[in-house]
């Protein structure tokens, strides 16, 4: 039966087929299998079934299978101010398949590669069931498309979802592309995820300063956003609102909750705690001198301070009623009031004045906002369901506006059908959904929130940059404060997020990654969970009086930071709840734990929390036994057997601090303590990209952070379909090779496979004096051979639009001169007017040949009786500039979606290392090539290998990157021994196990060889540390940067010379230059450069009125004798006459001075 | 099945334009190929941009048939 499984596990998922082979990476099925060592194996099968951009595929299946349901259950009525007979209902919602279709049938509209190609959106249908009343009738209608949902690709709703690498192949799309993004428009769109603080729960927080307490909370429902506050101010306590125009005293609120009896109150704010109990009765003096003393006075106080904007039209509400409404309603409005049943919510206040008095009493008692487990990651489908449910209202109430119209006709001809109707506005919501991902800017009137930047161009430099960006949070906190808590690393990080993967400056710890084993749970159903709560023995709330509350070992239940009941046997309780989650009878992202400062026990079913799986330990044993991993490496088992097994389980942030996890199997020998976890592999707290890193547990910190930066800007292999991919700018490695010295994380992420770097051979000494400031020596022949040679193509997109007079841009052919040869422009052309394949196009040549009609912009109508034929056209070629020749790589035409054609040039160049192009190894030690020296000059050992590359030993003791002399020793023993090495962290190949190899084979167990020098043929003074090291080619090359310029273009408004490489503008000799040449005192130099090469103009000036005139006459004056013909800056010359223009006259005085 | 057109020909319309020499479709002998189905084909002036064998709409343009010369570095 295994074997059969097997079979069809092989079919089905070929990436990892590797997995079930009789022999995996060098395990034999009859080896004996370790827990110890072998337990890691439960991380390629975590990825199998999570994968690295699963919690955005999660998201986004949640949103289109759940969340799309649940909004149109919300908005399922459209009814008529018009005819109360006429109602539209909403039955169903569905994407991307029909009711009639079978299941499993994904239609979307192209495959993605053909949207990337030609600017389309990858998207798919949205369907509607309606039931609607014509007439008398009640009519059912199916399958009504209001629009279309883009599709993220690898989602359940896209086609590429669960096929094969071959199928895969025949879309032109890339098996270890990770999917996650959109495509609008042609180009990837990714949704960041983004880090929040958790809404609906209560977030303590003192200014010490100040003497302010403050319990705060979030509610965010469907309808609205709005904060609740609890706060002190003179040792008192009152609520805030932001629809309350002015703070209410605590005891108000809670009897406008119903809760009247002071004595109650007392019992539920402070229990039985006397210095609570002392630290709250002013507030009932508070109260009483208001005189306010039972319910109805209470709501009529708090009803006359609330601010109500009233819809016109709405009825005028008395004050008491206000005061329910505001109780109900606006304040903590996540909380739902039905029948004027107030005590739940009046228990939540009094729950935030007990934070309050607590944090009072004891200022410990504060919350941490960083802390990772008062956070919540918002991912793209609660984003995407923000944004759709925006639009769907938006469309419901055009909708309803257009019937309200109709319907209003006294006399219409036929029966009045709603659908013909509703098709009219079917546009809204794919052009909103498209508008929104393509800008990246989320505007909800709704929620008040206006955000810019939530979506980015998915970056295509390297198959890692891609990746690293699919794991990226961003963080809603603003960049320019100068609080060091958000971006500090969080103890409550480990395992969850990346701790070295962070970009320095501006961004730094406020952009964050995830680490490689990490989970975002999705909503989970409350109501089940809630009812199971009250079977396990939590005494339901509303049952509970209020004496008994807070007394000795009564421990609170809070589901989803609201209180719902009591349990006097907390631990057992707990306890109960996990048995039923490791035996999968509730969603094991469900967390449970015990808070015991707060006497509470916290549910958590909400989305967004992060989670990670780890071992379940038993009496110091883990759970998880050689049986259990044989069953994995035979392929019985998944990943998800384990869970339902009970062998392993999520944990959140919050869960982790109820446990006690062990690092490694033997930390658990002979301990004291009961250890509750184990971790799966240790290395799981790096994320993707700081997993390429070999040895990083041997490098100082911030070199790891460093290489992160800069893995992502390394040249290599980006996806299988590189070569069909037309992206604006691409670059490729030539002769992409994978690293000598692995690591598992490489190997799981598929770095092997689409790798960014070459493995040079490095000899770290001093040669020439070209390699200081970490300049590189690099080996002519290595660059002849191959050694860093890349190659660019940039894409070049030509419109061929056509206007409303009929008249359209074409393409014309190539112009000859006299001996019938194409003129110089025009040669890269074919006889079509676009680049020839293959062609080389210079500086100045064109490669699209476009003509514009020149009466393009003349009335559709009159002249309609010339000839139409003999439409004249203008030439508005596409040039190639450059200072670099390219060739033409290919030219795609295509069809965007408004029927106009679409040409793609493709330009490509191939680049070998020059000087000054950057090169870094993965240690964080980045450098500029320094030199290109022949082969015959460089050292040599007695086998005659020389380097590739020449690095200065001055690179190691300040940087400390030990790492990267591991990396050297192991490549080496790899090198020697026909062997591929392991550098990952907290493992992979020992050094001594490496030098006891490099011993083997002859070598020096230090690494160090004796070479002959190039250039006399004499051996070296000393031994020098040789062997190979991974080295990356960085974006950053000379060809792109050099500038220089003589004479050239410049600004029309001030005649100074343009900026910037792109426009060939001058190089600026700016302020702090200029402060040396005035020190200095070199007048005619500074004269020369600021004004003589810049902007010098000639005036003429009148010596009299001190104003300028022209052609040697004052306009002025209107006389020529006082003309003095001089030169100032044209710059200066402009801002006399803006001076002027604002009626202030500035006057030049000139005299002698010689 | 033979390929119905050779490189470089493409059949006359008619009898006596054949007789003349002329081609009258205006094409310009520039080759495209189908993304979908690698069909090659010719294109002329005004012709909708679509491969002629499958109807898909993303077309390569073909190979030149001019000498390139690469500099070998």
């Amino acid at each position: 039966m295994s074997k059969r499984k097997f079979k069809v596990e092989a079919e089905s998922d070929e990436a990892f087929q590797e997995l079930f082979q009789p022999e995996y990476r060098g395990k034999k099925l009859t080896d004996e299998i370790n827990t110890a060592d072998d337990k890691w194996n439960l991380l390629p099968a975590f990825l199998k079934v999570k994968g690295l951009v699963k919690q955005h595929l999660d998201s986004f299946n949640y949103f289109v299978d759940v969340d799309l349901k649940k909004i149109i259950g919300a908005n399922e009525l459209v009814l008529s101010d018009v005819d109360p007979e006429f109602y539209l209902k909403y039955l169903d919602i569905r994407v991307g398949h029909k009711s009639s279709s079978t299941p499993g049938t994904k239609e979307v509209i192209l495959p993605p590669h053909e949207c990337r190609l030609r600017d389309l959106t990858y998207s798919a249908p949205i369907y509607v069931d309606v039931e609607y009343t014509r007439g008398r009738k009640i009519i059912m209608h199916k399958d009504l498309e209001i629009g279309r949902m883009p599709i993220m690709l690898r989602s359940n709703k896209c086609i590429l979802d669960g096929i094969t690498e071959k199928q895969m192949a025949k879309f032109d799309e890339c098996p270890l592309d990770p999917g996650g993004y959109f495509v609008v428009n042609g180009t990837e769109k990714v949704i960041l995820v983004q880090e929040q603080l958790s809404k609906n729960r209560i977030i303590v927080e003192a200014d010490e300063k100040k003497n302010i307490v403050q319990a705060s909370v979030t509610s965010s429902t469907h309808e609205r956003k709005s904060k609740t506050y609890v706060i002190t101010k003179n040792d008192k306590i009152y609520l805030k609102h932001n629809s309350i125009g002015e703070d209410i005293p605590i005891v108000i609120v809670l009897k406008a909750a119903g809760i009247t009896s002071d004595l109650e109150i007392l019992q539920l704010v402070c229990g039985s705690d006397p210095h609570y109990q002392d630290l709250f009765v002013v507030n009932f003096e508070e109260a009483a001198k208001l005189e306010v003393f039972t319910q109805q006075q209470a709501l009529n106080y708090v009803g006359k301070r609330v601010k109500t904007i009233r819809r016109a039209g709405a009825p005028k509400l008395s004050q008491l009623q206000e005061g329910i409404e505001a109780i109900a309603t606006t304040i903590i409005a996540h909380i739902t009031v039905s029948d004027l049943q107030f005590r739940e919510k009046a228990l939540y206040i009094a729950t935030m004045a007990r934070r309050v008095v607590m944090t009072m009493y004891n200022p410990k008692m504060v919350d941490d906002r960083d802390y990772v487990g008062n956070k919540r990651l918002e991912l793209a489908g609660q984003l995407m369901s923000l944004l759709f449910e925006d639009l769907f209202k938006k469309f419901n109430s055009d909708f309803k506006a257009n019937i309200d119209k109709i319907l209003k006709k006294p006399s219409r001809t036929s029966e009045f059908d709603a659908l013909l109707s509703i098709n009219i506005h079917s546009n809204n919501i794919t052009m909103g959904l498209n508008r929104a991902i393509s800008t990246g800017n989320w505007s909800l009137k709704r929620f008040k929130m206006e955000r810019a930047g939530v979506t980015h161009v998915l970056s295509r430099l390297s198959y890692i940059s891609a990746l690293g960006m699919m794991t990226r949070i961003s963080s809603q906190f603003e960049k320019s404060r100068k609080v060091s808590g958000p971006r500090a690393l969080q103890p409550s990080q480990f395992g969850m997020l990346c701790t070295s993967d962070t970009p320095e400056g501006e961004a730094c710890g406020l952009v964050k990654n995830l680490a490689l084993m990490t989970h975002i749970t999705t909503d989970d159903e409350e109501a089940p969970i809630k009812k199971l709560c009250y079977v396990l023995g939590c005494e339901n709330i509303l049952g509970i009086d209020s004496a008994t509350l807070h007394s000795f070992g009564n421990y609170g239940i809070y589901l989803n930071g609201t209180l719902i009941g009591t349990n006097r046997f907390p631990s057992k309780f707990v306890s109960d709840f996990r048995k039923l989650r490791r035996t999968g009878k509730i969603s094991e992202f469900v967390s449970i734990y015990t808070n015991s400062h707060q006497n509470a026990v916290h549910i958590a079913t909400d989305g967004g929390r992060i989670c990670r799986p780890l071992i379940l330990v038993e009496n110091n044993r883990p759970k998880i036994t050689a049986d259990h991993l044989r069953k994995l490496l035979d392929g019985e088992w998944a990943f998800d057997d384990f869970l339902i097994h009970g062998l392993v389980e999520y944990l959140d942030v919050n869960e982790e601090n109820d446990s006690l996890i062990a690092l490694y199997e033997s930390d658990m020998d002979n301990a004291e303590s009961l250890f509750t976890h184990l971790e799966i592999e240790p290395f799981t707290v790096l994320g993707a990209v700081a997993g390429l890193i070999p040895y990083p547990h041997h490098n100082q910190s911030p070199r790891n952070t460093y290489q992160c930066a800069m893995g992502k800007q390394a040249i290599g292999a980006i996806a299988y379909n590189q070569f069909r991919r037309i992206d604006t700018l691409l670059y490729f490695m030539v002769y992409p090779q994978q690293p000598m010295v692995k690591t598992k994380t490489i190997e799981l992420i598929d770095y092997d496979k689409l790798p960014a770097g070459q493995n040079a051979t490095v000899a770290v000494m001093s040669y020439s004096g070209y390699d200081i400031e970490d300049a590189l020596v690099l080996n002519k022949a290595s660059i002849d051979r191959g050694f860093g040679r890349c190659q660019v193509v940039r894409k070049n997109t030509i419109q061929l639009k056509r206007y409303p007079n009929h008249t359209k841009d074409v393409v014309s052919g190539m112009r000859v001169d006299e001996d019938g040869k194409a003129i110089f422009p025009h040669q890269a052309l074919g006889p079509d007017g676009l680049g020839e394949i293959g062609a080389r196009v210079e500086n100045g040549q064109v490669y699209v040949n476009k003509c514009v009609p020149t009466n393009a912009g003349e009335s559709v109508l009159g002249h309609n009786e010339q000839s139409p034929s003999a439409e004249s056209h203008r030439e508005t070629p596409a040039y190639y500039k450059g200072p670099e020749p390219s060739y033409v790589d290919q030219v795609m035409m295509s069809v965007s979606d408004n029927d106009q054609a679409l040409i793609k040039v493709l330009l490509r160049q191939t680049r070998r290392p020059e000087l000054g192009d950057k090169f870094s190894s993965r240690h964080g030690q980045k450098g500029v090539c320094g030199i290109i020296v022949q082969q015959e000059d460089l050292p040599f050992n007695d086998n005659g290998i020389s380097p590739d590359i020449i690095m200065n030993p001055h690179g190691f003791p300040s940087r400390m990157t030990v790492g990267k002399m591991i990396e050297l020793i192991s490549g080496k023993a790899g090198v020697l021994n026909g062997s591929l090495e392991y550098g990952t962290c907290f493992g992979g190949s020992k050094l001594e196990d490496m030098s006891k190899i490099l011993v083997e084979k002859g070598f020096s167990y230090s690494g160090k060889d004796m070479l002959y020098s190039g250039i006399t043929g004499e051996c070296l003074q000393a031994y020098i540390f040789f062997g190979p090291i991974y080295y990356q080619k960085l974006k950053h090359m000379v060809l792109d940067k050099m500038h220089a310029r003589a004479r050239g273009p410049r600004a029309v408004l001030t005649r100074q010379p343009t900026e910037g490489r792109s426009r060939d503008g001058g190089l600026r000799l700016g302020e702090m230059e200029r402060d040396c040449v005035i020190a200095y005192g070199a007048s005619q130099l500074l004269l020369e450069r600021l004004m003589i090469s810049s902007d010098a103009f000639e005036v003429d000036i009148c010596n009299k009125c001190g104003l300028m005139g022209y052609n040697s006459w004052c306009t002025t004056c209107k006389s020529s004798e006082n003309i003095i013909r001089m030169t100032i800056p044209y710059a200066a010359k402009l801002l006399f006459q803006e001076l002027l223009s604002m009626n202030i006259a500035p006057r030049l005085k000139l005299g002698d001075i010689f | 099945m033979a390929s119905p057109q050779r490189e470089g020909f493409t059949v006359p319309t008619s009898i006596s334009h054949a007789a003349l020499g002329q081609v009258t479709t205006k094409s310009l002998g520039v080759k495209y190929n189908c993304a979908q189905c690698a069909s090659s084909f010719s294109l002329g002036k005004n012709d909708a941009i679509r491969c002629k064998d499958c109807g898909h709409r993303v077309i390569y343009k073909a190979r030149t048939r001019r000498m390139v010369q690469f500099e070998a570095r």
